[in-house]
């Protein structure tokens, strides 16, 4: 297979929320599967015998305090959201059901 | 449609009572003013790094041995990947691979059987944000983004409704009982995901999972309504499609909500802003030392000392009765009747709390031992509860004025003997078997003597007396 099917393309654009259009659709059949195929080499590499790497950082997690708090005044926070009404962020409905 | 079984197996969600969010210093409370507890972890802006909650951690560990699981010493965690608005960094930090606890139980009572509920794992995670829809806009709150949650998954062992209530009403006391989580199901501290399917035959049916009960009663009405439409289904000759649904609680009924990602989708992989934390074996061996006594061993404690089994559950209910009684060393019978009597109704009426008033424990110890050796009747009691629970007075005096002040089993026959000689006709009705007689002269006792004589000794005395007539 040279390309990725047509669903599987829309199917990650559904995941990543982005509208494609039919001549995007048929580029990123093929740029997303020479992407996989990239990302495919890291098959060859030998993992069985060694455990997962979480983390390249050689120490371990230090725990934070519970009691030691700290909040940031909301018009701060607004100055990087798109939209607020009063004191909640406003964003496009998300509809659930 | 009997030959069915039905198979069902539950998510919880608690929020854990810790003073900050699990991975960002910002404060764990929410639904007052939105927006006020936050900062830039919470909203994920660039630069920022999330960092574990020793309490979080310490809390979901407790939960796990609480719930009998083996625990995984090597903390670790994962993002879940998601695009929508209620998680500003596009993921939920959790714990896929490798969940705090595993393989662990409760116990549940249905009609005085018992059964062994599975857990299949316990893991950390981190709330969502609160979002509330309008017409053509969503308002986010993010106070809730960030706090602190267990998930406690079980393994499919349940039956019926029955048995998945009393599985909710063990988890909701274990972990109140343990101070994990304030378990407010109405709050949204608590909520619930439960799978159903079913099957005439022992291969496992599709099963569908219906989504954010709000009470535990609500959890029962809705197994019930997916078992029955999952039959009339099969029985109609269609498929079962795994599907996640929510609980209609007027129309009694689930209901097909949108598809959203599952399994793959998630992409799950080893959060790399999150190094391993190992739990030293010190660290959970203080866990388990400073573990509060579980509402099991409670239950056979108060069982053992006597305690009928109605009251037993009325204390276990009851965490404030349930705490105090905790080592108190006197007849725990007395006691919990004096605390699930006047001394409940003294709460209620004053709504304290028992910490609030000044009857300490040696105080009640004192009072309780007063009683069991008959050195004071429950009338007396009854005169200086309210002295007691509110002043520092000195029991041993109280009890004493009480004494001077109340009625001798002298004046109390003179008294007896006086009503009865002016009451000649419910003499006459008492010869003729009509109970009325003595309700009567009962309250001609207390009405003459203010109430301060103790019905018991009163009663004995007026049958002493009629009978010699």
């Amino acid at each position: 297979m040279d390309k990725l099917t047509k669903e599987e393309v829309l199917h990650v654009a559904h995941l990543a929320r982005i509208k494609v259009t039919d001549d995007e659709i048929e580029k990123y059949q093929v740029d997303l599967k020479k992407l996989l195929d990239d990302v495919d080499k890291i098959k060859d590499i030998e993992v069985e015998s060694s455990e997962l790497l979480v983390t390249p950082v050689e120490h371990e997690s230090i725990l934070r305090n519970d009691q030691d708090t700290r909040s940031v005044d909301f018009n701060e926070i607004k100055k990087n959201v798109p939209a607020t009404t009063g004191n909640f962020v406003e964003v496009p409905v998300m509809v659930n059901e | 449609m009997n030959d069915y079984k039905t198979t069902i197996g539950i998510e919880v969600h608690c929020e854990l009572k810790t003073n900050s969010k699990m991975f960002s210093d910002s404060i764990n409370n929410y639904g007052g003013v939105a927006n006020v507890n936050i900062n830039e972890v919470d909203f994920a802006l660039p630069g920022t790094l999330p960092c574990m909650n020793e309490y979080g951690i310490e809390l979901g560990l407790k939960a796990a041995l609480a719930l009998n699981c083996e625990i995984n010493k090597k903390v670790v965690f994962d993002r879940k990947n998601y695009f929508y608005p209620d998680l500003p960094k596009g993921y939920q930090i959790t714990q896929a691979r490798n969940p705090i606890g595993v393989n662990g139980y409760v116990e549940i009572e249905v009609d005085g059987v018992k059964k062994k509920i599975g857990i299949h794992d316990i893991h950390i995670e981190e709330d969502t944000c609160k979002s509330t829809h309008a017409e053509t806009k969503s308002y986010l709150d993010f106070n809730r983004n960030g706090v602190p949650l267990i998930e406690i998954v079980s393994e499919p062992d349940m039956s019926n409704e029955k048995e998945a209530m009393a599985y909710l009403e063990k988890l909701r006391e274990l972990l109140l009982y343990t101070n994990v989580s304030d378990c407010k199901m109405e709050e949204g501290s608590m909520r619930c995901d439960v799978n159903v399917s079913v099957s005439k035959t022992d291969k496992l049916g599709t099963r569908t999972e219906t989504k954010n009960i709000g009470s535990i009663s609500s959890v029962g009405r809705a197994i019930l309504a997916e078992a029955k439409r999952q039959i009339e289904e099969l029985e109609a000759g269609r498929e079962i499609l795994e599907e996640t649904r929510r609980f209609d609680e007027k129309k009694d009924c689930t209901i097909l909500m949108r598809v959203k990602e599952t399994g793959n989708d998630y992409r799950y992989f080893p959060e790399p802003n999150l190094p391993p934390y190992t739990l030293e074996d010190s660290f959970i061996n203080r866990v388990k030392e400073n573990m509060e006594v579980l509402p099991d061993v409670r239950r056979k404690t108060y069982l053992d000392a006597g305690i009928h089994p109605v009251n037993v559950e009325k204390i276990i209910a009851n965490k404030e009765i349930s705490d105090y009684l905790l080592g108190l060393n006197c007849n725990l019978v007395i006691a919990s009747n004096l605390l699930l009597g006047e001394i409940s109704a003294y709460l209620n009426k004053t709504e304290k709390k028992l910490e609030e008033t000044k009857l300490s424990k040696e105080k009640f110890t004192v009072l309780v031992n007063k009683l069991d050796s008959k050195e004071i009747n429950n009338q007396i009691f009854k005169e200086i509860v309210d002295t007691l629970m509110e002043t520092e007075e000195d029991i041993n005096k109280l009890v004493e004025n009480q004494k001077a002040n109340a009625l001798s089993e002298t004046d109390l026959t003179n008294i007896v003997e006086k009503l009865i000689l002016e009451n000649p006709e419910s003499v006459e009705d008492y010869k003729q078997g009509k109970d009325r007689a003595i309700k009567y002269l009962m309250g001609q006792i207390m009405k003459e003597t203010r109430g301060k004589a103790d019905p018991a000794l009163a009663n004995q005395l007026l049958l002493q007396k009629l009978s010699e007539q």
